[in-house]
């Protein structure tokens, strides 16, 4: 049902607190109900994002929008952290650390999400990737929640301002534009089995039941 | 796979993200960076993914490449065209986004309204075509009439796409100009200026409960209740209202249009056995003393309600011809004889008396012939 949507929405609601809040949302969740939680949120997101993505190509035209398009990547605008890691080595780190490249990828790919081009595009293009915004934001804090009910500190401080150089020229920032979406796919596609992964590992919480009688 | 290239980029494009107008042409060059080891030769241009035919390419250097283009369509979108270098294998050295199309041409058709005095908002439209292939941005702004300083709208987009919204700040009894400027990478254009009394434009909220209910088991009439919009007790004006209501099956609706200032009204001559849907809406009049109207509020949202249907069988029972003539004289006796027993005194003789009476006939008359 939409149980989780409400819980992106109150936790991208309550962001605008100081005080991180993630902790109050999910400390009565119990570790296993708010890794299903995020799991459900990444699932969402992937599914949101097919549509972003299809969309914002189009605005972006040809060759952007074509299945098969590849464009190199410019070392001098890493900005984007990337997806494409040795798999091995992504399985051998422990479940923190995992967590913490999660929290961390996922918040300056939100930073960089709200910097695309908010003037031109079409009102419905503008609509659609404030809403995904807003869900990212959900899924960034219920990584939070799931790492504090593990019991893990929280990777330190906000993500480092997007130092790195703006795009010198409209083509090469369509270039980083197409690379951002084709990151975030990645991203999510890779945390749904790091989630469903966990899922495995954390014992099922007591509190399920008293989650039911809430109607959550 | 992709490849990460080195630090200098592969290739330069001129003129870079160029604006051009519907129908011109341009040369492009594409400049292999000495690191890539690439010749004139081993490049080739596509446009928006499709390549460009080699007899319109020439090799200006031994790195060098340049392609001309003719007579440029609008662009195919608003990010801009996308001009592409490619090595000899496909792969992307340089990108141009081109940027084709015309200037904008005057919004027009720019219509205010405020509501209860206390905002403006307006909408325009486009200049002709509208189409302009590039992205336009719209600027509302205004001022006082007698005082110099411009003052730009915000809140875009708020009763449309071609829309703003000034929350605050307004003054009344004294006109305003209004324009919209609209612009793009090839230019602007201002539409005409609109001058405006704020208080010439008030609108308000349309009545709230809105109920339609029976009179009593008349068949051809409802009876239309409304509260006056609650702008109304704050403000010096005056409020008139228009009905109108429809069949539930028909898109034909009926217009009341003398309701006057009353918040209730009855419909009357309707068919018996038929839902109707009603909306109420009101005009602010009478503002600060004045006879001007203002703008219509919206319809209030529909209220359905059926008149009853007589359960005498059609063609049953009426009497006919000369019997009718002493139906009538029976019926008024009996009236006048339940009249001196339920009303007191000729002050209360009305025609909601007379309905309660039929009402009672009508009750009577089927235990009558239940009987």
């Amino acid at each position: 049902g939409d149980s989780w949507g409400i819980f992106t929405f109150l936790c991208a609601a309550l962001c605008n607190l100081p005080a991180l809040p993630a902790l109050n949302c999910t400390e009565e969740l119990g570790a296993g109900q708010s890794i299903q939680k995020t799991y459900d949120l990444t699932r969402y997101l992937e599914h949101q994002l097919r549509t972003l993505a299809g969309t914002y190509l189009n605005y972006l035209g040809p060759p952007f929008n074509e299945p098969d398009f590849n464009p190199p990547r410019l070392a001098r605008v890493e900005r984007v952290p990337s997806a494409t890691v040795d798999l091995d080595l992504w399985r051998g780190l422990t479940d923190n650390a995992r967590l913490a490249a999660n929290y961390r990828a996922y918040s300056r790919l939100l930073c960089y999400l709200r910097a695309l081009d908010g003037q031109a595009g079409t009102a419905e293009l503008r609509h659609r990737l404030g809403h995904f915004c807003s869900s990212l934001q959900g899924l960034v804090l219920s990584i939070a929640g799931v790492m504090s009910s593990l019991g893990y500190p929280l990777p330190a401080g906000p993500p480092a301002p997007p130092g790195t150089p703006v795009a010198s020229n409209d083509f090469l920032k369509k270039m980083d534009d197409f690379w951002l979406l084709k990151e975030l796919q990645t991203w999510l596609w890779r945390s749904a089995k790091d989630f469903n992964r966990l899922k495995k590992k954390v014992p099922p919480a007591v509190v399920t039941l008293r989650l039911e009688a809430r109607g959550f | 796979p992709s490849f990460v290239s080195p630090a200098a980029d592969p290739a330069v494009i001129s003129p870079q993200d160029p604006t051009l107008l519907i129908g011109s042409s341009l040369v492009a060059t594409c400049t292999v960076s000495p690191d890539f080891h690439l010749k004139a030769e081993d490049l080739y241009w596509t446009l928006n993914g499709r390549r460009l035919p080699a007899a319109s390419y020439a090799a200006l250097g031994p790195t060098t490449l340049s392609v001309a283009l003719a007579r440029l369509n609008g662009s195919k979108q608003q990010s801009g065209d996308n001009l592409v270098c490619h090595s000899r294998d496909g792969g992307i050295l340089a990108g141009s986004c081109l940027y084709v199309g015309l200037p904008p041409e005057k919004p027009v058709n720019i219509t205010c309204w405020s509501k209860n005095m206390k905002d403006l908002t307006c909408k325009w439209a486009p200049g002709t075509e509208g189409e302009t292939f590039l992205h336009t941005n719209y600027t509302l702004k205004y001022k006082l009439r007698w005082y110099g300083r411009d003052n730009t709208c915000q809140e875009y987009h708020t009763a449309g796409p071609y829309s703003c919204h000034i929350p605050k700040d307004l003054a009344l009894f004294t006109p305003y100009e209004i324009w919209v400027e609209a612009s793009n990478r090839l230019g602007v254009a201002v539409s005409d200026v609109v001058m405006l009394d704020i208080l010439d434009v008030v609108t308000t909220d349309p009545p709230s409960d809105v109920h339609v209910s029976r009179v009593g088991d008349l068949e051809d009439q409802l009876s239309v209740r409304w509260s006056s919009p609650p702008a109304l007790k704050d403000f010096l004006f005056q409020a008139k209202y228009q009905i109108q209501y429809r069949v539930e099956d028909s898109s034909e609706w009926k217009v009341v249009d003398d309701v006057g200032n009353q918040t209730s009204c009855r419909l009357a001559g309707l068919r018996p056995g038929t839902v109707y849907f009603v909306q109420v809406r009101c005009n602010p009049f009478g503002i600060y003393g004045s006879k001007k109207a203002g703008i219509w509020s919206d319809w209030s949202n529909p209220t359905a309600a059926s008149t009853p249907r007589s359960e005498r069988a059609a063609g049953g029972c009426d009497p006919k011809g000369g019997e009718q003539n002493t139906t009538l004289r029976r019926e008024l006796k009996q009236f006048f004889g339940w009249v001196k027993k339920h009303a007191y005194g000729c002050s209360n003789l009305g025609i909601k008396l007379y309905d309660q009476w039929r009402v009672w006939l009508q009750k009577s008359h089927k235990t009558r012939n239940q009987v």
